[in-house]
């Protein structure tokens, strides 16, 4: 029995394995540093014996540091992230490796029509927790060094001679309640997104976004004491309830239509969406009011709004997780729902709808991106411009139907989602970097980075360059293959005789191929300008940055993901495994 | 694959001049005085040593009994040396570094891109010398050999991916040069540069993608996702079976490509990126700016739109025509009103440049042998110019031509290299430019006829230009000397012998090359003789237009 089998073979535990360990993880948060010396006297008259249970009295110096829940939060997270790695691992050339539930928790190895199956174990949903658990992980090593107790203390410094107030101030440190907070909302949105990527049935779906989105919208409002984090953390939960209601609101139209929420199987979505002859109101309004939830998910115009003041008002770490990981979840949904249940053998009914969307969505991203002063507000609307860049991925996988070049197509969906992790989150962790020392609001705090830290600074570099697409960083490579895609998807078997001709018969596709290509070398200008402030500009505090080491090794780490995913051994790794993941979802 | 030297020559100075950068940012603070010292020595002895392969790699396929072209064996069309992965192999995938999308590892070089590699091994030492000023900090000598490696990727890589990534990578040296050590407006000016390029160099990929998508390798096996190949070799193949693409499509590619080659040459009217860039970039970064990285542009409209696009290139000779006139001629009265030097030698860059669309343009051998060479001519003294200027700024602080007059009195060595270089620049005999310049005009007259009194014409205006700045700065003044109000105090001196050796070295190869130019002519004409008669020929027979 191979490495393999043990993790996916056909029984629920082995499974549904990173699961459990997330499960256990948080269970772990809530119970372990509420232990300390508490004893429970037995009721004996005549005696005093008191029994040592561990919960309650005063904490043990263990279980009270501020560094345990971020501790247990981090070996959950690998945990997850080792055990999702290996069950795809075994022969990534030989395909997936599945495995399906069903709604009495039956597993079975692979998912026939005959029942009804909610959860899938493929190299789809495995690969996407990877990215979640990836993003969330270094969310954790970010937040290792820097979350106080309380918001008026400080971490004790190394020039501190005087030993008591050293002690008063550990003793106020001492007290990691905010930690596991913090720690337990991630973990929760760690298992939320989890269950987005295993569903095959669009109501477990749609548990899973919840569970995921009440656990962001807290860590959005994290940093409750002050104006902005508050006003972040309110205007995220009200626009993401109402488009939630919104998008329930849909799929009760599309249960409505159908009688099962299901998307495989003889009586699911895809089936019924497939035997449809011409386009009927109430599923298409359905599917729409649908699309609604994962565009404010992903920050789709016009349902973008509250993603700058979200990111600008929550923590550099929470920020870069729905930079990245809640955007692969809302992308996730969107590519099982259209693709997976309405993908058909010509153009799709949505895609001039999504087409529209996505010009206007890179287009108002890089523009408004242009006009910020805030480098957290820079990269929310640089986040949207990137969600635009995927959703015309999308759209031309609705123009040319399945086939060959749709999973061509969404591979390089796929991998674009994989390695914006790398740089996009690296980003967030230079300005939790600078948040450190309680600055990285404006641009002007970048000044002079390269001369306080040049490391940080080369990293940022790096990670402006790769957003923009510059060569040979991964940036470069994952746009090359979205925008190959749609060229090759829609040029066809073209030849023509003249310019005119040609032009007038290219399928409109391939001008946001182009539009593409202009929005990239138009975002260059504001990547470029955090790059010139950085190397250019005199700083007015010429100190080194806070130590942070694990934010650093976090940092680092994005840095040499960005590089090493670009070419060689580790590009073709990722690729294979995202051409299994698109193959795995095709219909 | 080690083991292949355009291997060694691209990826050494890259490597090399990382570690170097990383040894200094590591070292101690009070040892890095010390370190940078050694580091410029470093830099300069593998540059040198770059040179030598260079040269070696040459030397071998130049054989003395004259077989091959006029001595040179293997360079001609189609025929590339040094070629690192056989035909077999590369279709099934045996050369890859992304195999997934079929991105190969393929260099190799031939009658095109030998010169150009000369000539860079050529001019990075040079410019290393010319700026040896310690002031220049310890990065800066490491970026210059950051750019070598880059630009040599550009010249040898054979698979159209790479060529993209080493024509980006070069962006990235000189932005930190021209950012970190150039004139007052170099915050401006770098970004302008960097993103001007830049957006260009985007329809290029356009159009690489869409010659990508019509280059099937169904041999490579389960590795290849999309089932193509970025090797240029292929496509080459599949020109001379006339089965590459064509009809409106090919119009569509050709015209891509033409505007990032365009912008990088630069021509009229993407130029405008050129005069900010030079004027500001430190001395080693104009050099190497008009030297090298304007070449790229012309090398890659060769190697890519003139031997896969033939069809193009015939229906498209007329814009080709009307951009290089509209280059020559507009750079030239431009060249004719400025007041700073730096600016006046780069407009008569872009003047020079568009030459090669003439040369082109005109579908003779001599024309296209013509525009080569006039790439590799000016390549020597468009930096020697440079250097000149660049001597002016830091001896007398200023480039206002109108506020020197007679320093040849004071600076003989600088007046004798600015001497020299003018003259080579305006096309004296017995110099580089004017083997390129006659080449060119005389196909010109062969395609054209009577059209060739404009470009003709134009050389006057460029003597007036230069003439007139010489005689102003360096021999006016009836034996007084009118020295820039902003030396101040200081004494004028003449240039250190650093740059003495860098210019004149620049100086004895302009002449070399002018009075032998069948060192590299005869095989760049062999080169392009072979290129006209096997894939235009029986093209323009076949459209009816006079071969």
């Amino acid at each position: 029995m191979s490495l393999g089998t043990l993790f996916s073979g056909p029984d629920m535990a082995a499974a549904l394995m990173p699961e459990w360990i997330l499960l256990f993880g948080i269970v772990a948060m809530a119970i372990v540093p509420n232990l300390g010396d508490g004893t429970f006297r037995l009721p004996i008259p005549g005696t005093s014996i008191r029994l040592p249970i561990l919960f309650g009295g005063k904490r043990l110096a263990f279980t009270a540091d501020p560094r345990l829940p971020a501790g247990i939060a981090a070996v959950t997270l690998i945990a997850s992230f080792v055990t999702a790695f290996m069950s795809q691992m075994i022969d990534p050339s030989v395909g997936t490796n599945m495995a399906c539930i069903d709604g009495n928790g039956a597993v079975f190895a692979a998912c026939d029509v005959d029942h009804q199956h909610l959860l899938r174990v493929d190299s789809f949903s495995r690969l996407f927790e990877m990215i979640f658990y990836a993003a969330l992980l270094l969310a954790v090593a970010a937040g290792f060094n820097r979350l106080p107790a309380t918001p008026a203390s400080r971490l004790p410094t190394r020039v501190q001679q005087d030993d008591i107030v050293e002690q008063r101030r550990m003793q106020k440190l001492l007290d990691n309640r905010r930690q596991v907070d913090f720690y337990l909302l991630v973990l929760m949105a760690a298992f939320g997104m989890s269950v987005v990527a295993l569903s095959v049935n669009l109501f477990v779906m749609f548990i899973g976004l919840e569970l995921a989105g009440l656990a962001s919208y807290v860590l959005v409002a994290f940093l409750k004491e002050t104006k902005e984090g508050s006003e972040a953390g309110v205007k995220y939960f009200i626009v993401g309830s109402v488009t939630s209601a919104i998008g329930l609101y849909g799929l009760s139209l599309l249960y409505i239509w159908n009688g099962d929420l299901s998307i495989t199987g003889q009586v699911g979505l895809a089936a019924a969406w497939a035997e449809m002859d011409s386009p009927e109101a109430l599923p298409i309004i359905g599917l729409g009011l649908l699309l609604v939830a994962f565009a404010f998910k992903v920050s789709a115009v016009p349902f973008h709004f509250a993603a700058p003041d979200a990111y600008s008002g929550s923590p550099g770490p929470v920020a870069g997780v729905l930079a990245t990981a809640s955007k692969a979840m809302g992308f996730l949904a969107m590519m099982r729902v259209l693709i997976g249940v309405t993908l058909g053998e010509g153009e799709s009914e949505w895609l001039i709808l999504l087409g529209i969307i996505a010009a206007i969505t890179m287009t108002w991203g890089n523009v408004a991106a242009l006009g910020s002063k805030n480098p957290k507000r820079m990269l929310a609307y640089s986040s949207v411009a990137h969600a635009g860049y995927v959703l015309a991925g999308i759209a031309a996988v609705g123009a040319i139907g399945a086939g060959d070049g749709a999973t061509l197509l969404t591979t390089a969906i796929i991998f674009h989602l994989a390695v914006l992790v790398t740089f996009k989150l690296g980003a967030f962790l230079v300005i939790s970097l600078l948040e450190i020392e309680g600055r990285g609001h404006d641009l002007s705090h970048f000044k002079g980075l390269a001369r306080r830290d040049p490391i940080i600074a080369l990293s940022m570099l790096i990670f402006m360059l790769a957003l923009a697409g510059v060569p040979p960083l991964s940036g470069f490579l994952s746009k090359l293959l979205m925008v190959n895609g749609i060229i090759s998807s829609t040029l066809g078997d073209i030849s023509s005789a003249s310019l005119a001709d040609l032009t007038g018969s290219l399928s409109w596709v391939f001008w946001l191929a182009i539009l593409i290509f202009i929005n990239s070398a138009f975002s260059l200008f504001y990547y470029l300008r955090i790059v010139v402030v950085m190397f250019f500009d005199d700083t007015d505090r010429p100190v080194r940055l806070s130590r942070a080491p694990v934010l650093r090794m976090a940092i680092m780490l994005c840095t040499i993901g960005a590089v090493v995913f670009g070419f060689g051994d580790f590009a073709d790794g990722l690729l294979t495994l995202a051409g299994n993941a698109a193959s795995s979802l095709m219909p | 694959m080690i083991g292949n030297p355009l291997t060694i020559l691209t990826l050494f100075p890259l490597c090399a001049s990382l570690l170097l950068m990383l040894v200094h940012w590591a070292a101690a603070e009070d040892r890095q005085a010390d370190l940078s010292k050694w580091i410029r020595y470093i830099n300069l002895g593998v540059a040198l040593f770059m040179l030598a392969l260079a040269t070696l790699i040459g030397l071998e396929s130049f054989s003395a009994d004259l077989t091959g072209i006029g001595g040179w064996v293997g360079l001609g069309w189609h025929n590339y040396l040094y070629d690192n992965c056989d035909q077999g192999i590369l279709r099934a995938g045996g050369c890859a570094v992304i195999s997934s999308i079929g991105v190969s590892w393929h260099v190799g070089i031939d009658a095109l891109s030998y010169p150009m590699v000369w000539l860079t091994t050529l001019l990075i030492p040079i410019s290393m010398l010319v700026d040896w000023d310690q002031k220049r900090g310890a990065y800066f000598h490491s970026l210059i050999l950051m750019m070598e490696g880059a630009l040599i990727g550009v010249f040898v890589s054979l698979d159209l991916f790479m060529f993209y990534v080493f024509w980006e990578l070069t962006l990235i040296p000189m932005f930190f040069l021209i950012l970190l050590w150039g004139g007052e407006d170099r915050r401006y000016a770098a970004q302008k540069f960097f993103i001007y390029t830049f957006a260009a160099s985007v329809f290029m990929l356009a159009g690489i993608l869409m010659m990508y998508f019509h280059n099937p390798v169904p041999d490579w096996g389960v590795g290849n996702l999309t089932g193509n190949s970025f090797d240029l070799v292929l496509m080459n193949e599949q020109v001379a079976d006339s089965s590459f693409i064509s009809g409106g499509m090919q119009s569509l590619v050709f015209l891509l490509l033409l505007i990032g080659f365009a912008t990088k040459m630069p021509s009229v009217p993407v130029h405008t990126w050129l005069p900010d860039a030079h004027v500001e970039a430190p001395t080693a970064g104009s050099m190497l700016l008009a030297g090298v990285m304007l070449k790229m542009g012309a090398y890659g409209f060769i190697r890519l739109s003139v031997t896969l696009f033939p069809e193009s290139i015939i229906k498209y000779q007329w814009l080709l025509v009307l951009l290089g006139m509209v280059s020559l001629v507009y750079a030239s009265w431009v060249c004719l009103g400025q007041t700073n030097l730096k600016r006046l030698v780069a407009y008569s860059s872009v003047s020079h440049m568009g030459v090669i669309f003439l040369g082109v343009a005109t579908l003779q051998p001599l024309g296209i042998a013509g525009a080569i060479f006039m790439m590799f001519a000016h390549g020597i003294i468009s930096p020697l110019l440079f250097a000149v200027a660049g001597a002016f700024k830091k001896h007398y602080h200023t480039l206002e031509i109108g506020s020197m007059r007679g320093l040849a009195h004071h600076s003989p060595w600088m007046s004798a290299h600015m001497m020299v270089g003018w003259m080579a620049s305006l096309g004296l005999p017995l110099m580089a430019g004017f083997v390129a310049e006659v080449a060119i005009l005389i196909a010109f007259w062969m395609t054209f006829g009577w059209l060739v009194l404009l470009p003709a014409l134009t050389l006057i205006i460029t003597a007036a230009y230069y003439l007139w700045s010489m005689q102003r700065t360096i021999f006016e003044g009836s034996g007084e000397v009118e020295l820039p109000p902003t030396m101040g105090d200081d004494e004028p001196r003449d240039i250190t012998w650093h740059e003495n050796v860098g210019m004149m070295t620049l100086g004895i190869m302009a002449v070399i090359f002018g009075i032998l130019p069948g060192i590299f002519f005869v095989m760049m004409s062999g080169w392009s003789s072979d290129l006209i008669s096997t894939t235009f020929v029986d093209l323009m027979n076949s459209l009816g237009v006079e071969p």
